[in-house]
């Protein structure tokens, strides 16, 4: 799964950017079981960055309470047309996945 | 309705030497339709493509119309599952190979999406071209419907991001469907013969079975015990809710259900205007829909002197946040004498 691309869409507006995320992850919360009655692991994102350019605008702390193919949003102030927008995320199992867009 | 537009075109193209061939029976009432009139109004795009006008349009296009025109409502990757449900999600790579989503069987779907469930691309165009947006149906052009459509099918990863989907291609795109083999037609809805006698339905055998009973018949059927009404509610409402069996919302458990709409046929000129201007789609005149209901607006605004100004303003540029996150999409298209109308009318409750 980690292998799927997030979709970003980043805009800018009257000088505040909108940033907004379409993550692909599992998110298992380590709470449920298969049909053979075997826990199914835990595996969700702990730690989700999102930089501008290369100053970090959103740090988040990611938990188990947080639904299977995530949606962010969020805005920020600065940033400009053309402007590089990375997110980056790491999950439990120490996988990461970093994607980057451009400001429209 | 396929059938009968098809009826009516074969009379359109003998129309022109046997004119009242088909009026014999109504003598001195009504004209035939021009083939212009026929043309406006058979806009259907059928599984095998025919009806498909032609066009083209790409991913990037299909972005800048998304973001301006559907994702207010569908979520910028129609994942929004805040008015309808997602477009959207839930389909995978293998899907896509085998053509049955499996996530509708194996039940691992947290919910289905319109791309998890439609068989046929045709369909989905269609259905754009003829309904969206809600509240400016039929105004998109072939190549707009083209260009939205190839972004939708990039969002859900069947097509690259430098895609262009045009009439000529269509018929490709068909063959990566994720649920494309997941229609059956074995039943009594679909008309003509059983498959096997080449056909598509099943000879008209209905799917359920209702026989008249003459004698010695069960007495009527009576409910024997119901949920009583302090129990309706014990799982929050319903109607808030998405629901895996039966529909995706179901039915409001609050107990405060809105009191019923008055009959269509009996509206004053102004809620025409409402109707006709696509105000209807989103507010009722008692509930909220989309956005808030009439009365809820009028009981908001109706101490405040200078309402009526704010909120033509407000329905003319649109806005936001007022009611929830939600936006309602600019009317600057409705003339400002109408939107003055509309909201004396809603501030004088609506009736």
């Amino acid at each position: 799964m980690a292998a799927n691309p997030m979709k970003i869409r980043a805009s800018n507006k009257d000088g505040v950017t909108e940033v907004k995320v379409l993550i692909s992850h599992e998110m298992e919360t380590g709470q449920r079981k298969d049909a053979s009655g075997a826990i199914v692991p835990a595996w969700f994102i702990t730690e989700l960055t999102a930089k501008h350019n290369d100053r970090v605008v959103l740090g988040a702390e990611f938990g188990t309470a947080v639904s299977k193919n995530p949606y962010l949003a969020f805005r920020f102030k600065g940033g400009a047309k053309g402007d590089k927008v990375t997110v980056s995320w790491k999950d439990n199992k120490g996988e990461t996945r970093t994607d980057e867009a451009a400001i429209a | 309705m396929s059938r009968f537009s098809k009826s009516i075109l074969v009379l359109a193209l003998f129309g022109a030497s046997t004119a009242t061939f088909a009026f014999d029976n109504y003598k001195g009432i009504g004209r035939p339709a021009t083939p212009a009139e026929i043309k406006a109004w058979d806009i259907d795009v059928r599984p095998d493509f025919k009806g498909l006008p032609k066009g083209s349009g790409n991913v990037d296009r299909g972005q800048e119309l998304f973001e301006e025109k559907c994702a207010s409502c569908h979520g910028t990757f129609g994942e929004s599952n805040e008015v309808f449900t997602p477009l959207i999600g839930g389909t995978t790579k293998d899907d896509i190979k085998t053509g049955r989503v499996k996530g509708l069987s194996s039940g691992e779907l947290p919910q289905r999406t319109t791309f998890t469930k439609v068989a046929t691309i045709s369909t989905v165009f269609d259905y754009i071209q003829r309904a969206m947006p809600w509240t400016a149906p039929k105004s998109l052009k072939p190549d707009d419907v083209y260009a939205i459509l190839a972004y939708m099918l990039n969002l859900a990863e069947i097509v690259p991001a430098d895609f262009t989907l045009s009439d000529k291609n269509i018929a490709e795109v068909q063959k990566l469907m994720p649920n494309r083999y997941g229609m059956t037609t074995d039943h009594g809805m679909w008309p003509g013969a059983p498959a096997k006698k080449g056909g598509i339905g099943n000879g008209g055998i209905p799917d359920v079975k209702n026989v008249a009973c003459m004698k010695n018949c069960k007495p009527e059927a009576k409910i024997g015990s119901t949920l009583p009404d302090y129990a309706r509610n014990a799982h929050g409402n319903l109607a808030e809710q998405t629901r895996s069996v039966g529909p995706v919302r179901g039915v409001n458990t609050s107990g405060d259900a809105p009191a019923a709409q008055p009959a269509a046929g009996a509206a004053s000129p102004a809620m025409e205007l409402a109707q006709k201007s696509g105000c209807m789609a989103c507010h009722g005149v008692n509930n909220k829909i989309v956005g808030p209901g009439f009365n809820e607006i009028q009981a908001r605004y109706k101490d405040q002197p200078d309402a009526e100004t704010r909120l033509v303003a407000k329905v003319k540029a649109g806005g936001q946040g007022v009611w929830g996150a939600i936006p309602m999409p600019p009317n600057s298209h409705l003339p400002d004498a109408d939107l003055t109308t509309l909201v004396k009318w809603i501030l004088s409750g609506a009736k």
